[in-house]
């Protein structure tokens, strides 16, 4: 059986202070609202996409984002 | 010493289970026993069976089954029972009346799953002073061979929920941690944790009496049994009801005098519902067991603004879009109820950007509570918006805790 790994960004609320970078960032997956918070279109981040991923969420000041665990699969 | 609060009234429909020999007020251990009989002795396999069988579900709203609660504890180590007595439910009474007037049942309950289990702490948290002290004085009473600790949490809304008491049972704030763990894998001091309300270890009880048989006797057929409802509002007889599982509203209503009008079911974070008739009372919708009578005298939008004030008050305060988006709805609505088309547009923008966007489910459920409103009232919200207003004034039926909460 074939699996595949995807992970999604997701956000530890009680720690997001708005900031705004991962905005930025990850333009494609994370827009924010009107308060400035972010709000997640809930899309599966490719491998492609990943060291890319992980570099937004290095750099999340308040230490809110992260990728959640990859989910396993079947293809 | 009488403890029973004297506002909350007991009443039964059809054979009391939970309430059963407490007409005299509280049961003490001789009473207790005389009227339910020992408890008997189960293992775990024996209460995972008996949970699947009558498809018990957690009393505290989320009505999550048992049975898989139970099959998601690992087979060894697990730390704690928790039973979550904080009843943050502004309008709810049953899990303090539990504790206060049937203490042994719960303790039953509670005790008999942690020696099944092997936990070696069954750990109480509780927010009522009577609750509290009619709790520790049946601990005295009895000998169950366990660490059973009592613990007073905050009654603030978000204090209830499940995580939050953990966090406050381990000394530290009562509000929901940012990951999201299951208390059964990462409970009390991330130890695996059974956790659930005091009406679900008071059901446990009498389940292990009656066995799924007896226990089945009464209610519905996909989930037996009896349930607790607290009943409030424009109600000629407020208080605590119990009743098969599955009892048309109607009958509730009608049992409690209530006044003909919108009703609202499962509390704050529950839902108004457009009919009465029809309506039958289960989990999920019915949740923790709020029914909440608005009668006709009321401005329905007036209302649900206070509500929406308290909700906002109520946030612990941790998550922005919970912050932000509670306080904007509040305003939304008073410009609503003042006449103002925007507020209703904001409100439906604002609506849909709180849900799913904190450490706990609050601004899930505040916004269900205000969007089940905007539909609902439909008609108010027409009349609001032509400037004239419903023409009622805001009589404050839906009960808001003031200030010391």
């Amino acid at each position: 059986m074939v699996t595949t790994t995807a992970s999604k960004v997701e956000i530890d609320w009680t720690r997001c202070d708005g900031h705004g970078l991962c905005a930025t960032l990850l333009p494609n997956d994370v827009v924010l609202d009107e308060w400035g918070f972010p709000v997640l279109n809930g899309r599966e981040i490719t491998a492609g996409e990943l060291p890319h991923a992980r570099r937004a969420v290095l750099a999340c000041p308040a230490l809110a984002l992260r990728l959640d665990r990859p989910v396993e699969r079947d293809a | 010493m009488i403890l029973q609060d004297a506002r909350v009234q007991l009443r039964v429909i059809g054979e009391p289970r939970l309430l059963a020999g407490l007409d005299q007020g509280r049961a003490d251990r001789q009473r207790h026993l005389f009227t339910h009989g020992a408890q008997p002795d189960l293992n775990r396999e024996a209460y995972t069976q008996l949970a699947e069988a009558v498809g018990l579900r957690g009393r505290g709203g989320a009505a999550f089954p048992v049975a898989l609660k139970l099959a998601d504890l690992p087979a060894k180590g697990i730390e704690a029972v928790v039973v979550n007595g904080s009843e943050s439910e502004p309008v709810s009474r049953k899990d303090r009346l539990l504790l206060t007037l049937a203490p042994h049942l719960v303790l039953d309950g509670a005790t008999g799953l942690a020696r099944a289990l092997g936990a070696p702490h069954v750990l109480i948290a509780v927010h009522d002073a009577a609750a509290a002290t009619s709790i520790r004085e049946a601990i005295m009473e009895r000998d169950d061979g366990l660490a059973i600790e009592v613990t007073d949490t905050p009654g603030r809304f978000v204090a209830g929920e499940a995580r939050a008491v953990l966090s406050a049972l381990e000394g530290g704030k009562a509000v929901p941690p940012g990951r999201r763990a299951l208390p059964t894998r990462k409970g009390y001091h991330r130890r695996p944790t059974f956790l659930s309300n005091v009406e679900t270890f008071a059901q446990l009880a009498v389940l292990a009496r009656l066995g799924p048989k007896g226990y089945s006797s009464t209610g519905l057929i996909s989930e037996p049994g009896t349930q607790l409802l607290t009943v409030d509002g424009a109600v000629e007889r407020p208080g605590v009801v119990e009743t098969p599982t599955g009892v048309p509203l109607e009958a509730v209503l009608q049992f409690s005098g209530a006044a003909r009008g919108p009703v609202l079911l499962g509390g704050y974070h529950g839902k108004w519902l457009p009919e009465t008739d029809g309506v039958y009372l289960q989990r999920p919708e019915v949740s923790a067991g709020i029914i909440l009578a608005l009668g006709t005298e009321t401005c329905p939008l007036g209302e649900v603004h206070r509500v929406s004030q308290w909700l906002a008050s109520q946030s612990a305060g941790q998550c922005g879009p919970c912050v932000f988006g509670l306080a904007s709805l509040v305003d939304d609505f008073d410009r609503l109820v003042k006449g103002d088309p925007a507020g209703w547009h904001d409100a439906q923008r604002h609506l849909g950007l709180v849900p799913g966007r904190g450490a706990c489910a609050h601004p899930d459920g505040s916004a269900r509570f205000l969007a089940s409103a905007l539909e609902v009232f439909g008609e108010d919200v027409r009349l609001h918006l032509d400037g004239g207003g419903c023409g009622r004034p805001v009589l404050g039926v839906l009960p808001v805790p003031g200030g010391s909460w």
